[in-house]
């Protein structure tokens, strides 16, 4: 089996879309709780709810789904960055993030070719959905997607650095 | 393994844009605006008496009282700022705002402030406003508004907004209507609705902005289904 090299550019790719990703997971997660966009804060309760009316201004998901999607979500966002940041299981983790991010890129482009009117609701403060939010997302799709396939081939090689396995007994 | 690289990227991009058009296919798209020549932009007079009557419920000042409802001493104020010509004003209205009315104006839990934000890329939608500001003037507000939101893409077509409004007045009450509309007495409370929302500022319509008692402001874009705006407003009204 190759061995891969320790600082090759997939892995370097990997370590970009890592950080990047767990910043803004973590960020748009405590955002969406907080809304530090809002003088006095809200209370937990309140901001879940002005999250789960952006959800719904998408006209995407039956009104319970954008509840419970609200409740969730912004602590999946937190958890999924911390789990991207420490590089556990990361072929698990950034698949999954993956995912979201693919659903939230469909999201913004329905609503964008839809013509709908509305807040994006990414980052909880108002942010007028328009081409650039489309964009931006789907750059990170992008990125969240290189990342993924990197981080599945680098997890065949073994690591420069990692202790070699004991030769088997002939 | 860079092919393959290429191949499992290309592939999950063209199965998302592919699930993109499905959906967009699949939904309901908002219809488009006919343009028409605009009618000719009102004159709008000084303040007068009409204005002057406004008041001001929980910090929420220049409410127009013919265009609010419920109780003063409600714990909620909730301005909606909309545009008769507007999809999905007309979609939050027929659905939303009722309900609302039903399960909380009547019961006192919230004031509803309805204010006009005619968008000037709507060719009659300033002309709507005027009707239905003046049925409200006379009390037959609900009834104008209903006809204008529910009929809204026959008139956007043919710019009949006359006819629909005077399809459910009497000749009497259209007579009053028309005077009041012809007068341009109630036209700087229109212009005054739209000023307070580009102060918000109102981006888009529908817009709404739920006012607690200790001065908190809620903005609310688009529209909202009822049972998710129920889950604020609950708590909100507690």
């Amino acid at each position: 089996m190759m061995q891969s090299a320790p600082f090759n550019y997939r892995r370097i790719v990997i370590w970009i879309g890592r950080l990047v990703l767990a910043f803004i997971f973590i960020y748009a997660g405590l955002a969406k709780m907080i809304r530090w966009d809002m003088h006095p804060r809200p209370p937990l309760g309140i901001a879940r709810s002005l999250f789960a009316l952006q959800i719904d201004s998408y006209q995407m998901l039956p009104p319970w789904a954008s509840i419970q999607v609200a409740r969730w979500l912004p602590w999946a966002e937190i958890a999924l960055g911390l789990l991207l940041l420490l590089g556990w299981r990361l072929k698990i983790w950034s698949t999954l993030v993956t995912l979201i991010v693919g659903g939230f890129f469909f999201a913004v482009l329905r609503a964008y070719l839809l013509h709908l009117d509305i807040n994006c609701g990414c980052f909880a403060k108002p942010e007028p959905l328009n081409g650039l939010t489309v964009l931006r997302d789907g750059a990170l799709f992008l990125l969240a997607i290189i990342m993924t396939v990197f981080a599945f081939q680098e997890a065949r090689r073994p690591h420069a650095w990692a202790v070699p396995a004991p030769e088997r007994p002939s | 393994m860079s092919r393959r690289f290429a191949l499992t990227s290309v592939a999950i991009l063209s199965l998302a844009c592919l699930g993109t058009l499905i959906s967009v296919a699949a939904a309901t798209p908002q219809k488009a605006t006919t343009k028409k020549p605009a009618p000719p932009a009102s004159k709008s007079t000084p303040a007068s008496a009409a204005a002057q009557t406004s008041v001001t419920v929980n910090g929420v000042a220049d409410i127009d009282p013919a265009k609010a409802f419920g109780s003063k001493n409600a714990p909620v104020v909730m301005e909606i700022f909309s545009d008769f010509q507007c999809p999905a004003c007309r979609q939050l209205f027929t659905t939303t705002t009722q309900r609302v009315m039903d399960n909380y104006v009547n019961n006192n839990k919230i004031y509803i402030v309805h204010r006009d934000f005619p968008l000037p890329m709507h060719a009659y939608s300033r002309v709507a406003a005027s009707y239905a500001r003046a049925a409200a003037h006379i009390g037959k507000g609900d009834a104008v508004v209903q006809a204008l939101f529910q009929n809204q893409e026959k008139w956007e077509m043919s710019g009949d907004v006359k006819g629909t409004v005077a399809a459910v007045l009497t000749p009497a009450e259209m007579k009053k209507v028309q005077t009041l509309v012809e007068g341009k007495t109630l036209e700087p409370l229109i212009d005054k609705d739209k000023q307070l929302g580009m102060a918000v500022p109102v981006n888009q319509t529908p817009t709404s902005i739920i006012h607690t008692r200790d001065g908190q402001s809620y903005p609310v874009v688009g529209y909202v289904s009822y049972d998710v705006l129920k889950t604020l407003l609950d708590q909100l009204t507690k």
